[in-house]
């Protein structure tokens, strides 16, 4: 017993030394990354792009914080960046944007938000901030047209009968929202003459209708029809009962998801000839769904979307931070890229996941590293988002 | 009773040898990464003293062999509701009120349930969590401004300092200690922790010292739920939702069993609570991802757990 005891001590030690020694070998400049999603297969392929690419690319060494729900855990987890010495913090948590913004600047290190913006409230206050590098991601005008699009796609196919996954609706997520008000707002438009959800037929009017009842109801929109909608992600039995009668509705044709479509809907409508339709990321899992047909047609974040805002922060860690011409802080909009077979899938997905030539590539990304970068030629730059602009840029 | 041996000695102290070999590592490791080892003190104060709060009055619960598994509940409900308050009446004495109060009435409530219904507390807080984090999501629909509660941080911020926090945390365990070791119903919980029937046969109220305990404790909660507030004022529907693990841990940390009992002690809750922050801190400065760090954490737990608990395996009418 007592071998086994200095055994187990022995292990212990051990594990810490060895622990010890890959942190020895870090890259020279150390740059926190805030995630709220630590394990999902979207957050991996962001997770990978970082540290199998761009780490080894460039000189940089990320630190990682823990999964993040909540704006004390952010702080935190700031916190430990600044103990860590880190010169920058890119963010993909947003529990209290403002209060990370206001915490780095304080401590006098640099603050970006990756695949997400500020309201324009925010940007106002945080704008001139000397830490504050900007913002590159889906703005709530994005999501709300990501949503409008992929209805729009399946009522323009002739499609008149609908279901609805809210996601996190009940809760008030604001990107869900949009996207939800979006898909609706397509149903008005191309409903016909008097189409209205619930008496309203204005984007500002169903968003502010969703946002104050955190629900979405069923109902004829004009000569469409929303049979069936499902939120939340309570994950038990009547929940899942729920989206399983959701799926076999009769009569439906498609159902429209603000996210996470397959994993709540996949075993659902697998084998039925119901369409699926989400907004989620360019991930094997997705690839999958795609090729067996579960999933019909997917608006998706791709991995290598994070590589501009990465370029962004690391010049302004090297002291050449690209402003405009006021010298405010970047905010500019990048979308999705869309899949609706999985011949089209496979070829973006190839592109995104390479470890040796991703699509944003470090021959590319250099371009926008030397001083002088314009606020202008970065902004058009960002904007060239589609598949097609970035394998042109590429060439 | 013969004079103790040191092997015997080494056992009552292994939560604070612990601790002090978790700050000297923390040193070293902050000294081989070039970590700003002054910053990270600061940090861990703050990332502590809220477990801290809610563990040091949940000690009195779990001294009786009972458990709260609705402590973190509790404490997210408490601020919500104190920081509804703050934003209706700008008073900050009143989100303060609130929040203790608050805590207080669901502390009864808990309590007064497994009294009337005879059930022991463990159980009552099982139910009453799930009433509590349902109750969360309709707080935060009812404000209707989103997916979370808000204060305005500016109105916070002349309270979120360390000196503040830790005077806060100094008076409460003062007062905690001062009902657990001088006056009889800490020797009573002891003693109901330690043998209930016993207790029960020398005529100890088992079910007012319930009562009691869950008070003393929601005073805890409601303070943690203060300082959540001041610390990062955007609460949601996750606020505080990991506290009821983190008590659990830092207490056993601590060196108390959870079993409750003559061996529990105030401040073990504390010593538990700051060996976390030290021991989360470290982890951070090797960035090992937080799986690999986790299982290091858990292998130093069980160690400090297995040492400090040592001097009691084998023994009768110890709990």
């Amino acid at each position: 017993m007592k071998n086994l005891k200095r055994i187990l001590c022995l292990a212990l030690c051990l594990m810490l030394t060895l622990a010890c020694l890959p942190a020895m070998a870090a890259g020279s400049v150390k740059i926190g990354v805030l995630v709220a999603d630590a394990t999902g297969a979207e957050a991996l392929a962001f997770r990978a792009y970082y540290e199998k690419y761009i780490a080894k690319a460039y000189d940089v060494e990320f630190i990682y914080s823990e999964e993040l729900k909540t704006a004390d855990g952010e702080k935190d987890a700031i916190d430990n960046f600044i103990v860590n010495n880190c010169k920058a913090v890119i963010s993909f948590s947003s529990v209290d944007r403002p209060a990370q913004i206001e915490q780095c600047e304080t401590a006098g290190i640099y603050y970006a938000v990756a695949t997400g913006t500020l309201t324009d409230e925010e940007y106002e206050d945080f704008k001139n901030y000397e830490h504050y590098v900007g913002a590159i991601g889906p703005s709530l005008n994005t999501e709300f047209q990501v949503g409008y699009n992929m209805a729009a796609y399946y009522i323009d196919q002739g499609m008149t009968k609908f279901g609805m996954f809210g996601g996190a609706v009940p809760y008030r997520t604001d990107m869900h929202i949009y996207r939800a008000a979006g898909m609706l707002c397509a149903m008005v438009d191309k409903g016909g003459e008097g189409a209205a959800y619930q008496g309203v037929n204005k984007p500002d009017d169903i968003i502010g209708m969703i946002y104050g009842t955190g629900t979405i109801e069923t109902g004829k929109i004009g000569n469409l029809e929303l049979l069936a909608y499902v939120g939340g992600y309570d994950f038990d039995d009547a929940w899942f009962g729920k989206l399983a009668q959701m799926a076999g509705t009769e009569g439906i044709e498609a159902i429209l998801t603000v996210g996470s479509g397959v994993d709540v809907l996949g075993s659902f409508v697998a084998g039925s000839s119901v369409k699926l339709a989400t907004v989620d990321s360019f991930t094997p899992a997705m690839g999958e769904a795609m090729n067996s047909g579960i999933i019909d047609y997917v608006a998706g974040k791709f991995a290598t979307s994070i590589g501009p805002i990465f370029i962004a922060t690391l010049n302004a860690v090297n002291g050449q931070p690209i402003r405009n011409e006021e010298g405010c802080a970047l905010a500019l909009d990048q979308g999705y890229w869309v899949a609706t077979n999985a011949e089209q899938f496979a070829q973006y997905y190839a592109v995104d996941s390479s470890e040796e030539n991703p699509a944003y590539s470090k021959d590319i990304l250099d371009a926008y590293a030397p001083a002088g970068v314009s606020y202008e030629d970065f902004a058009a730059f960002v904007a060239q988002y589609s598949f097609e602009e970035i394998t042109a840029l590429k060439k | 009773m013969g004079k103790q041996t040191w092997k015997e000695r080494i056992p009552a102290f292994a939560s604070i040898l612990g601790l002090m070999v978790l700050i000297a590592a923390y040193y070293i490791v902050g000294a081989i990464r070039d970590a700003n080892v002054a910053y990270g003190l600061k940090a861990i104060v703050n990332q502590s003293v809220v477990v801290a709060l809610v563990a040091t009055g949940a000690v009195f619960i779990y001294t009786l062999g009972s458990f709260d598994i609705s402590l973190g509940a509790a404490t997210g409900v408490s601020a919500l509701l104190g920081a509804m308050a703050y934003n209706a009446t700008g008073n900050l004495l009143v989100m303060f009120l609130v929040c203790v109060g608050v805590a207080v009435v669901l502390g009864f409530i808990n309590s007064s349930l497994a009294s009337i219904f005879n059930l022991p507390i463990f159980v009552t807080t099982v139910a009453m969590m799930s009433v509590l984090s349902a109750f969360m999501l309709i707080l935060i629909g009812w404000n209707g401004a989103g997916d979370t509660i808000k204060v305005k941080a500016r109105d916070v911020r002349p309270l979120d300092n360390i000196p503040f926090k830790v005077a806060i945390l100094a008076a409460y365990i003062a007062l905690c200690w001062f009902v657990f070791t001088l006056l009889p119903t800490g020797r009573e919980a002891k003693f109901t922790g330690g043998n209930p029937v016993c207790a029960r046969l020398s005529g100890i109220n088992e079910k007012k010292l319930g009562i009691i305990a869950s008070l003393i404790s929601a005073v805890g909660i409601g303070l943690g739920a203060f300082v959540t507030i001041i610390y990062a004022p955007t609460l949601t529907k996750d606020t505080a939702s990991s506290i009821g693990m983190d008590v659990i841990i830092a207490i056993v940390f601590g060196g108390m069993p959870v079993s409750g009992g003559p061996r529990s002690r105030i401040l073990s809750a504390v010593v538990g609570a700051f060996s976390m922050g030290f021991m989360t801190q470290i982890m951070s400065m090797l960035n090992l991802g937080s799986g690999y760090g986790q299982m290091i954490k858990a292998a130093i737990f069980l160690l400090v757990v297995f040492i400090a608990l040592g001097s009691q395996r084998g023994k009768l009418l110890t709990r």
